[in-house]
């Protein structure tokens, strides 16, 4: 498959994907708020991608996925993983620590 | 000869590019090209000056083009860039070449249009330049009634702006609750609740069906699935999407949004061309995952690292955490991150801390509630979103929880937070405070609870 059709086809599964999980969890949060919320007028995707895909998506822990989307290159490439993984506890940043320049001042980063 | 920058966008992004790159190299000359004739002025104020809150339009710019120029700035207004050509490092605009060593793409965003008939007619407003923003205001004065179509943030600052104005305001979304796509129904309720006090009717669960015309050929009724609402104007705030109309034409790499690919130096997949803005999507800082369409100040601050590089230097930018507010008539919501709706829909376990102080020390006049809940990691309690709502000082919290969640700060961390206390500007107990102590109390009760007695 040409790179341009595989980058399309996977702009599409991620659109169709996070509409069918997003639709799932407003009928979920809304149940929790039966008060402030009334039935949606969004457009449900066909049963595959409501009684197969979101109740797998489900049961598959967080780690799992973000492992399986990051070896999907879902994720963002070209930036520095993040310090910490899900779950666990905060650490300093990777990487060099800042250095103060001769002239004594503080060094600036980022924007 | 020095080198020379192109940048082609003239909006947040494009303009902070430029500026940044003549400051940090003043040798480099930088060229603009931008298809519209204004500069530096602040589309997010449109909705505000719409509903008089910002006297007049002409407050809303910062700078003129001709300050530019004095800076050194080469300014090519009302220019449009119709070609680009990487091999010979030259763009297209007026039928003339234009050379250039390095390039900045800041082509910014169009708006989502709705699919259904009648989309082509007049009479449909979209928010975004302050040209067309100022012939529409003139309109307004002979305009009685408004439908505002879609639930993003845009879509709310113009039904409170209009309503102020004095039209009617027919307010329509498809969701189950208002701005479900970004906050919660119990935080969506107050905003509501706001909006219908200063007149706007709001149908939720409203499907858009269609636009009705008159004979003149401009839009007289909203066709919905709550029937048929007559109208002046329809003010469509659907979603931004990125124009990379220029991105694709020369073989950039485009992600998951649609949007074009950088790194955390703003270096699109081709050499010695950046870009910034609405047009790149960059990662969010809890899963990584790209996103695209974000505020004015994250445009801005992309088109400085974008600049910046361009000019030599190397900075860097980061995943982004997303801190956002705005008003719902007279009443302030906003967040960080994610919220409880988007987390489920993630998948992302999470737990709630819910609390509600005040913005000033309780007996002091003005004081106003402050509803904080807070969302954060199992086990570690380590925050990873927020939503809050109520007068004044939403905004600075978002901010602040913003950073402390970025850098890792726990509900533990926030229980004990040091604070201001001044009747005036604060109280004594911060709202932040209580809504952590409350879910630091909750989850030891549910520890006690699974321990078996």
């Amino acid at each position: 498959m040409r790179p341009q059709a595989f980058d399309e086809r996977k702009r599409r599964l991620r659109a169709r994907s996070e509409h069918v999980l997003r639709m799932a969890a407003m009928d979920d949060v809304a149940r929790r708020y039966p008060s402030r919320t009334v039935p949606s007028a969004l457009s449900h995707e066909g049963p595959f991608w409501r009684l197969v895909f979101v109740p797998l998506y489900r049961r598959v822990p967080w780690e799992v996925k973000r492992n399986a989307m990051r070896k999907l290159k879902m994720t963002a490439q070209g930036w520095p993983e993040q310090s910490r993984t899900f779950g666990e506890p905060w650490r300093p940043p990777a990487g060099e620590p800042l250095k103060r320049p001769a002239n004594g001042s503080t060094p600036r980063s980022g924007a | 000869m020095s080198e020379r920058l192109i940048v082609i966008g003239g909006g947040g992004a494009g303009t902070a590019a430029s500026t940044i790159a003549k400051r940090a190299n003043p040798d480099m000359r930088v060229a603009v090209f931008s298809e519209f004739p204004d500069i530096a002025y602040s589309p997010c104020g449109i909705p505000y000056a719409h509903g008089r809150e910002i006297p007049e339009f002409q407050n809303l710019f910062l700078s003129t083009v001709q300050r530019y120029v004095e800076d050194g700035l080469e300014m090519n207004m009302e220019t449009t860039v119709t070609d680009i050509d990487l091999d010979r490092r030259t763009v297209t605009a007026r039928n003339k070449h234009e050379g250039f060593d390095k390039l900045i793409l800041c082509t910014g965003f169009h708006w989502e249009q709705p699919a259904v008939p009648g989309a082509n007619l007049e009479g449909l407003h979209y928010v975004k330049d302050i040209r067309r923003a100022i012939e529409f205001d003139k309109e307004l004065d002979s305009m009685k009634r408004a439908v505002i179509i879609g639930g993003m943030w845009l879509g709310v600052e113009m039904a409170g702006a209009l309503a102020r104005r004095g039209l009617e305001v027919q307010f329509i979304d498809e969701g189950p609750w208002l701005l479900s796509e970004l906050v919660d129904p119990d935080v969506a309720e107050p905003a509501q609740e706001a909006l219908e006090k200063l007149g706007v009717n709001v149908r939720m669960g409203t499907k858009l069906l269609g636009f009705a015309g008159g004979p003149d050929g401009r839009v007289r009724a909203v066709s919905t699935s709550a029937g048929e609402l007559e109208c002046d104007v329809a003010v469509i705030c659907l979603h931004k999407l990125p124009n990379t109309s220029l991105a694709s034409s020369i073989g950039l790499s485009l992600g998951t949004t649609g949007a074009v690919v950088v790194d955390d130096h703003m270096r699109t997949s081709a050499p010695g061309v950046w870009a910034a803005g609405d047009v790149i999507e960059v990662p969010h800082g809890l899963s990584m995952l790209p996103i695209s369409g974000l505020t004015g100040s994250h445009a801005y601050s992309q088109g400085r690292v974008a600049g910046a590089n361009a000019a030599g230097e190397n900075r860097t930018y980061d995943p982004v955490w997303i801190p956002w507010g705005f008003m719902s008539g007279d009443y302030t919501i906003g967040g960080f991150s994610i919220g409880e709706t988007l987390a489920e829909a993630m998948g992302i376990p999470y737990v709630v801390a819910k609390g509600v102080g005040v913005s000033r020390a309780r007996y002091f006049p003005g004081a106003a509630r402050t509803h904080v809940k807070l969302i954060a990691e199992p086990g570690t309690l380590r925050l990873i979103g927020a939503q809050l709502h109520g007068g004044e000082g939403i905004k600075e919290r978002c901010d602040f929880l913003a950073f402390v969640g970025k850098r890792g700060a726990t509900l533990e961390d926030l229980a004990w937070m040091e604070n201001i206390y001044s009747p005036p500007i604060g109280a004594l107990y911060e709202p932040i405070q209580i809504a952590a102590q409350n879910g630091l109390a909750e989850q030891k009760a549910r520890q006690r609870e699974a321990v078996p007695a």
